[in-house]
């Protein structure tokens, strides 16, 4: 294939979903099924599209292949102009093909997931929306169309959580995801318009090899800062803290869509954007990173322990994953965290696909207190959801521990080459997090799938679910499995993948990058039995208190949280942050609007209103003199000419 | 001639309709809505054979489609020759403009057809309206300028004044005062500058020629020495009160509260025809008249304009987020729409004066299609209390889909002609050093927009729906054109942003060098 086809293969793979949104909107309706059809059709091309492009990057297997292609969007006639275009590379080609069967598996599920709903049509149209829009990051080769492609994403996310908008909740959720968003947004723009102000270009590469060659004319505070600013973006796209609120709400959206958006979409986009900017990121930037991400891993991990809506335990789960992916970043550990970004795909796609098979077994029960001995009832959905979990919690032979093991062995290499210290606390937030993620998900596989049914009507109720369902389950279950990604089942790093995306040197000047490359990748390399080790261990202890408290019973949950009572409320309640925020920001944002309102209202339009009053009250005088006879009218023209010239005479 | 025929077609038009019975009440909107037409066709005629390459501004010969003709030619003796000119032209600053007021003029008409008290008078007046607003856009004498800018006020203050809500005469009668004391003060440093420039600096006294040529003015060669305008202070002073004859029409703070009340008692097309064309006057002003003519005294307070206009966007988005009318709301949007245009202005870069340009066209289309989507609901539930709806979604998913548009272009979506605009001036004057502080701070008016509109949003549309509210028809074929047209502009004008720079660029690029030379050379001027 030449260059060209590739690219064009690539613009028609933006470009097919965008189609589908277009149809679905005008003619939707109008066509046989609604068009579901034809929105899976055009996301299955695209994806047969997108598979082609990324074999063909993989049978090349060359780690510095790099197709790009450029236009001109606008000039302004001066020698600067902005261009914007797409870059394919590995790392784009993998993950187009990873963005585009997880958006045709949630479509074909939407099938029989939505089938009844009354804008089934529109629901297919804002999923090509959503998937047009990642697609666009994805391919982007520069900050500015990321940006715009990342706005878009926001739109198509607020869309989607708020699609059964007359649910009070569902309309909240999507407000507030869209505006704790664009908090990130700020600081994102801010960090482009840094750089923008340095280079005048938005070309990543261009920008890179500005900074390389010592262009950037500010102190390296500033770097720092524009790294950090940048970063910003990925903390409310990628929810970390503190702007993670608004993706537990999110649940309110239909099930399919919190697969799409927790798994392939959206909060893919914030570690995927940092992925592309990691060479100018300052060791200082990156470590406020590595730190966000693991108090954010840790954080969302206690918060998942103690919820009892099945979806919301999958997204704080997602929150603390992504924590992992960011944490890895941070700590240099780039092949690791990009690798992580695309197993947690799949398996939280299969959970978050697998859990709406359950609520639509259930009839739409997602109260896991509710559930119990499903897996009689459903044993594809169980196999699946089974084979995904063990990829989540981190069991060996399953994708996730290849990935996240290769990230806490990073968090060891970083935290050595950092001198140890403080620094270790970093990997060893991973660790715990790791026997957090072990227990809540033993916990929800526990509750839901063994033991006696809690709720015996709707457990007679339930059924396996159709084919449509259960065949994105199965697909993504078998692409959790080890071999899929590397042959040695405990290290991620001799498979293709991480040799395919190798880690990146830095570009910021006075840091070694080649130095601190290998630096990194020995250090972390001598951490990694201990780390496959320690992380089994942790695994395997979450598992079994797990198994202890849920499938033995032989200690009382109730008990076990009543005598932790301030340590349970404090996870129970996401560690009271909804609430926080209510009091200060947006209390303190309408209070702000109330009292600009009524200052406009009661004091600048007052003082209007009273100069025109006094204005007035001399027109009132004034009156008085035009008495409409004209013999008085030439007397005040004679006393004012004769003013004039005296006033003239003593100047 | 196409000039002329652009300014006084609608007002020949108007002419028809004094003919006209008054019972012939389609007969009046079909008119209005040719004579419309025919506008929006010779501005497309201008386009077409519109030269990008050339600048405008300050060079006379530069400008396109010029018509100049002496006026009126008096001698004053050794004071030299008084001149009048009718001096119409275009550049790349006003042919926006023309689109702007040629398309939303044709909307404006569209929306009019459901005014059914005194159509005559009504239409009249619009078309008055219509043919004022072009000549401002054309004109490049002052006397013709101001003319055309006073002329303006009459029909608008009878079509709120006649046409409008409750308050109407409150609401006409402040318009009218604020934008009069305004343009008096405009009128003041007109003259001052009259008898400052002449066209032929060196000629003898009785041969000079003062002239109302605004770009006669913009060259400072042109300049009587020891004129009154040739002191520095001065010019300063001269500046300062011109500037405020046109913040009054921007808005800006703190002489905005005009806008609120006129936009909440003037009829929906009037409304239109407010956001959508009449606010660009003040910052066209800006660009026509104050940066070339007082570009020192521009470098000079460069800054307190930014200021100003980030006061705009963020108390304007505050005040916003405070009302509970939908009018009120997007009146006070347009406050701080409008900011952007003063602080891209202010940072003189070739991003901000481009996206300051930008914004004026595309805040003209939104507003638009916003004042358009308050009218819908306004005329089936006759208020537009925010917190009197809910759930209209389910009932009205059309109308709700395109209200939803007009606040996602309004918030700076990209992909809409919004986020191009602001998106340039943040990028101009953030790397400017005057007006860097001053961009890092407007960016929180992108939170503060985002907030309103989505609890508005939430307010009105979402939740289960109001029963008083079901039955409810969706919008017409009238109205869907009328904002599906709108939309279709904000479109294409958002992801094809080189349609409309194009024609801008050799002009803005003119202006900012000129600005910023001449600014530099006037350091010599005392």
């Amino acid at each position: 294939m030449t260059q060209e086809t590739l690219i064009q293969a690539a613009i028609a793979v933006l470009l097919l979903p965008l189609v589908s949104y277009l149809v679905q909107l005008a003619a939707g309706r109008r066509l046989p099924r609604q068009g579901d059809w034809l929105a899976t059709g055009f996301l299955g091309l695209a994806f047969v599209l997108a598979l082609t492009i990324a074999l063909y990057f993989l049978s090349a297997f060359d780690q510095t292949l790099v197709y790009s292609a450029n236009f001109q969007w606008l000039n302004l006639g001066k020698d600067w102009s902005i261009q914007i275009g797409l870059k394919l590379d590995n790392l784009s080609a993998v993950t187009l093909a990873m963005v585009t069967l997880i958006s045709f598996l949630v479509h074909l599920f939407s099938i029989a997931y939505l089938h009844d709903d009354d804008r089934y049509a529109t629901y297919f149209g804002y999923l090509g929306l959503f998937t047009f829009s990642m697609l666009g990051i994805v391919l982007s080769d520069n900050l500015f169309s990321m940006y715009m492609f990342w706005e878009l994403v926001g739109l198509s996310s607020y869309l989607l959580i708020g699609f059964w908008f007359h649910k009070k909740e569902a309309a909240a959720a999507s407000t507030k995801a869209f505006v704790t968003n664009r908090i990130g947004d700020i600081g994102m723009w801010l960090g482009i318009l840094i750089l923008w102000s340095q280079f005048y270009t938005v070309n990543l590469d261009e920008i890179a090899s500005g900074i390389q060659n010592g262009q950037f004319t500010l102190s390296t505070g500033w770097l720092t800062l524009g790294g950090i600013l940048l970063f910003m973006g990925a903390v409310g796209k990628s929810a970390q803290f503190p702007l993670h609120v608004w993706l537990p709400d999110a649940m309110e959206g239909p099930t399919p869509v919190s697969a799409l958006i927790h798994a392939a979409t959206m909060v893919a986009a914030g570690v995927y954007f940092i992925a592309r900017v990691f060479i100018i990121l300052t060791p200082d930037a990156l470590t406020v990173i590595a730190v966000v991400g693991a108090f954010t891993a840790f954080m969302a991990a206690t918060m998942a322990l103690t919820q009892n809506d099945i979806k919301r335990i999958l997204a704080y789960s997602t929150v603390s994953q992504l924590g992992y992916m960011i944490m890895g970043l941070g700590v240099g550990a780039y092949s690791a965290a990009v690798f992580h970004l695309f197993t947690h795909a799949f398996f939280k796609a299969a959970l978050f696909l697998g859990s709406g098979a359950v609520i639509y077994a259930m009839h739409h029960e997602q109260d896991i207190r509710e559930m119990g001995g499903l897996r009689k009832k459903l044993p594809v959905t169980f196999v699946t959801y089974l084979i995904a979990t063990s990829a989540l919690a981190g069991l060996p032979l399953f994708s996730g521990f290849l990935s996240k093991d290769a990230i806490i062995a990073g968090g060891w290499g970083w935290a050595s080459f950092q001198g140890g210290g403080w620094y270790t606390l970093i990997p060893s937030l991973g660790l715990a997090a790791a026997l957090l993620t072990a227990f809540y998900m033993g916990r929800q596989v526990f509750l839901v799938f063994f033991g006696e049914p809690r709720n015996q009507d709707k457990f007679d109720h339930a059924h396996e679910v159709p084919a449509v369902m259960w065949i994105p389950l199965v697909v993504l279950s078998v692409l959790s499995l080890f071999p899929v990604f590397s042959l040695n089942p405990l290290a991620g790093d001799s498979g293709w993948f991480m040799n395919l995306i190798p880690s990146l040197q830095s570009v910021v000047p006075g840091v070694d990058g080649a130095a601190r490359l290998a630096g990194l990748a020995e250090l972390t390399h001598h951490a990694h039995w201990t780390t496959v080790v320690s992380s089994i261990l942790m695994t395997l202890t979450g598992l079994a208190i797990a198994f202890v408290i849920y499938m033995k019973k032989a200690v009382d949950a109730d008990k076990l949280a009543a005598s932790l009572r301030p340590l349970y409320l404090m996870s129970f309640n996401k560690w009271y942050f909804d609430e926080l925020y209510e009091v200060t920001v947006v209390r303190g944002n309408i209070v702000l609007a109330k009292v600009s309102a009524f200052f406009d209202t009661f004091v600048i339009d007052f003082l209007v209103n009273v100069t025109g009053f006094i204005v007035g009250f001399f027109g009132l005088l004034v009156r008085k003199f035009q008495t409409g006879k004209v013999q008085s009218y030439i007397a005040f023209a004679v006393i004012g000419i004769l003013v004039f010239f005296v006033l003239k005479g003593i100047l | 001639m196409i000039l002329s025929a652009l300014i006084f077609i609608p007002m020949l038009a108007a002419l028809l309709l004094i003919l006209v019975p008054k019972e012939k009440t389609d007969l009046f909107r079909w008119i209005a809505l040719a004579a419309s037409s025919i506008q929006l066709v010779l501005v497309a005629f201008l386009i077409q054979n519109y030269d990008q390459s050339l600048a405008g501004i300050n060079q006379a010969e530069t400008y396109q489609f010029v018509e100049k003709f002496d006026w009126i030619r008096v001698s004053a003796g050794s004071y030299g020759i008084l001149e009048i000119t009718y001096f119409l032209g275009v550049d790349g600053l006003s042919l926006p403009m023309l689109i702007l007021t040629a398309l939303v003029g044709l909307i404006g008409v569209i929306s009019s057809f459901t005014i059914d008290k005194h159509v005559k008078g009504y239409f009249i007046s619009y078309l008055i309206l219509l043919s004022a607003m072009t000549g401002v856009f054309v004109a490049l004498d002052f006397f013709l300028f101001y003319l055309f800018w006073e002329l303006m006020l009459i029909p608008m203050y009878f079509l709120i004044g006649i046409w409008g809500g409750p308050r109407r005469e409150y609401a006409a009668i402040k318009f009218f005062l604020y934008t009069f004391i305004g343009s008096l003060l405009m009128l003041l440093v007109i003259i001052g500058l009259y008898f400052s420039y002449v066209t032929n600096p060196g000629a003898a006294p009785e041969q000079m020629v003062h002239s109302f040529s605004m770009v006669s003015m913009m060259n400072q060669q042109n300049l009587l020495p020891g004129s009154l305008l040739s002191a520095e202070h001065w010019r300063h002073i001269a500046f300062l009160l011109m500037f405020l004859g046109f913040a009054v029409k921007i808005p800006m703070f703190p002489f905005h509260t005009w806008l609120p009340d006129a936009h909440v008692e003037a009829p929906t097309p009037i409304s239109v025809i407010l956001a959508g064309v009449l606010l660009k006057m003040g910052t066209y002003g800006l660009v026509r008249v104050m940066m070339p003519v007082f570009p020192e005294s521009w470098l000079y307070f460069a800054w307190g304009i930014g200021l100003f206009g980030v006061i705009n966007i963020l108390y304007g988005a505050l005040a916003a987020m405070g009302q509970t009318d939908l009018k009120k709301l997007i009146a006070y949007s347009s406050v701080s729409h409008m900011g952007f245009v003063l602080l891209g202005l202010a940072s003189l870069s070739t991003e901000g004066v481009t996206g300051a340009v930008y914004q004026m066209f595309s805040h003209g289309l939104i507003s638009a299609m916003l004042f358009l989507a308050v009218g819908v609901i306004y005329d089936r539930a006759h208020h537009r209390e925010i917190d009197g709806f809910g759930g209209l979604a389910k009932q009205m998913p059309v109308y709700a889909g395109w209200t939803l548009f007009a606040f996602f272009a309004s918030l700076g979506l990209p992909a809409l002609s919004g986020f191009v605009a602001e998106a340039l001036v943040f990028m101009g004057s953030f790397s400017q050093p005057v007006t860097q502080n001053l961009a890092i701070v407007s960016t929180l008016g992108m939170l503060i927009t985002a907030i309103y509109y989505l609890w508005t949003y939430q307010k009105v549309f979402t939740g289960e729906l109001n029963p008083k509210y079901a039955g409810y028809p969706d919008l017409t074929g009238r109205e869907l054109t009328m904002l599906s047209v709108l939309g279709a502009a904000i479109l294409i004008a958002g992801i094809y942003p080189s349609l409309l720079t194009d024609l801008m660029t050799s002009s803005v690029n003119h202006l900012n060098d000129l600005v910023k030379s001449a600014g530099t050379a006037s350091a010599g001027l005392n």
